[in-house]
């Protein structure tokens, strides 16, 4: 395993819930962290791109070309610019699952918190797709935190 | 005797949810106007929703709605120029004119018409916002929906109604020149006209003018604003609110027409 993988292994974590009050005090106890989750959609009228420059934007004040940039260099390291001016009806799940992680992790959060990934990728090996996914994204977040129930611990050990 | 009482019982609800909604539709009037306001509502981000809304709101319909309020002046004032005319009552048409279609019919008829199209596409938007907590996930990623996606809207709104009013009174001042003046040979002079423009605009009824043409741009941004928060989270109820927002807009903007008559006039 390279350096990257090894700093993902000690920042990335998936946590096993017994049920959804578990899920939910886990959630009130950090509320510092950003959630991507099925509950918590993009901007409809806006595109990928928008939807990850405006977090920039109103939070740091940036202008909108240096926040363009920053937003399309994400997309690129995680191989999507294809959909960066697609709205969200027009987005395949794993497409908007990662406009959502790009958008909470755009301005470097101290923990994001991946909610029930199995809701928000149904059709994706969604462990293998996860790993790679915040491989690519290495140094721009502190913690990860994949929340999911102890009956899907199986997938996580599987080596697809 | 239950049944009265039922029927009371009914009626007293209704009454008091139809208080409680405009008491809900005030509270968002105070709370945009502080906002409005204050400079620290503004920054990068904030600025281009302002100025798309701007765009959407008056610069993509400038051409098409200020043809129209021509064509509408145009009739207008050969209606009240040809009565006049015929009964030599010169001076008065043309300051009915200006009392009628300056200062009432285009102002009004800016507001309404914005309104229909941008009122209703901003209440639906926010229901449907409020109905899919994109409202909830903006403030989860530290964004305050209120500085970003709702005042922008109302000051580019209100914006919106107060430039293209001005820009239909330009208008309907020059047509109303070119036709009374210029086309007929009455015995009306351009010093006449700019006279009487000076004994009608002055500066009370342009104070009266300007804060109901404020209030109407305010008007048709609030009103569906707060009724698109105030939707429950069923995508049913989105319909439900646009029609709530539009009439209560309707209704608003008849009250402030006639609080503005009252003062005038009154």
């Amino acid at each position: 395993m390279g350096d990257a993988g090894e700093n993902l292994l000690a920042r990335k974590r998936v946590v096993l819930l017994a049920g959804d009050a578990q899920r939910r005090q886990l959630i009130d106890e950090h509320p510092e962290a950003v959630l991507v989750s099925e509950s918590l959609p993009l901007r409809a009228n806006l595109s990928v791109l928008e939807n990850i420059t405006v977090v920039l934007q109103f939070r740091t004040n940036t202008y909108i070309g240096e926040a363009n940039d920053s937003a399309w260099t994400l997309l690129s390291k995680v191989g999507h610019t294809a959909c960066a001016e697609r709205r969200d009806p027009d987005l395949s799940y794993e497409e908007r699952f990662v406009a959502k992680l790009l958008r909470a992790i755009v301005l470097a959060p101290p923990l994001v918190l991946i909610d029930r990934p199995a809701q928000m990728l149904p059709d994706t090996n969604y462990p293998y797709f996860l790993n790679k996914l915040l491989l690519a994204l290495e140094g721009r977040f502190e913690k990860c935190w994949i929340l999911d129930y102890e009956w899907n611990a199986p997938l996580y050990n599987s080596r697809a | 005797m239950s049944a009265l009482h039922a029927w009371l019982n009914l009626r007293g609800r209704g009454f008091s949810d139809w208080l409680s909604a405009w008491g809900r539709v005030f509270g968002f009037v105070m709370t945009a106007l502080v906002g409005v306001l204050s400079p620290s509502t503004y920054n990068k981000a904030t600025r281009v929703v302002v100025q798309k809304q701007i765009y959407f709101t008056a610069w993509q319909i400038l051409p098409g709605f200020a043809f129209f309020a021509a064509l509408f002046s145009i009739l207008i004032i050969e209606i009240v120029g040809s009565t006049a005319r015929k009964y030599g009552l010169y001076e008065q048409g043309l300051e009915l004119l200006i009392r009628i279609l300056v200062l009432e019919i285009l102002p009004l008829m800016t507001a309404l018409f914005i309104a229909l199209r941008t009122g209703a596409a901003i209440n639906t938007e926010v229901a449907l916002m409020k109905i899919q907590n994109e409202l909830d996930a903006m403030q989860r990623i530290g964004i305050d929906p209120l500085r970003l996606e709702l005042l922008p809207r109302v000051v580019g709104g209100t914006v919106s109604v107060l430039a293209l009013t001005a820009v239909n009174i330009v208008v309907a001042l020059w047509l109303t020149q070119l036709l009374i003046i210029d086309f007929h040979p009455w015995t009306l002079t351009t010093g006449d006209f700019t006279r009487m423009i000076g004994k009608v605009l002055d500066l009370p009824a342009l104070i009266v003018l300007w804060s109901k043409t404020l209030a109407f741009g305010f008007a048709v941004t609030v009103i569906p604003i707060s009724e698109g928060l105030n939707t429950p989270q069923k995508l049913f109820h989105a319909p439900i609110s646009v029609l709530r927002g539009m009439v209560r807009l309707f209704f608003s903007l008849m009250v402030i027409e006639a609080a503005a008559l009252t003062i005038v006039y009154v």
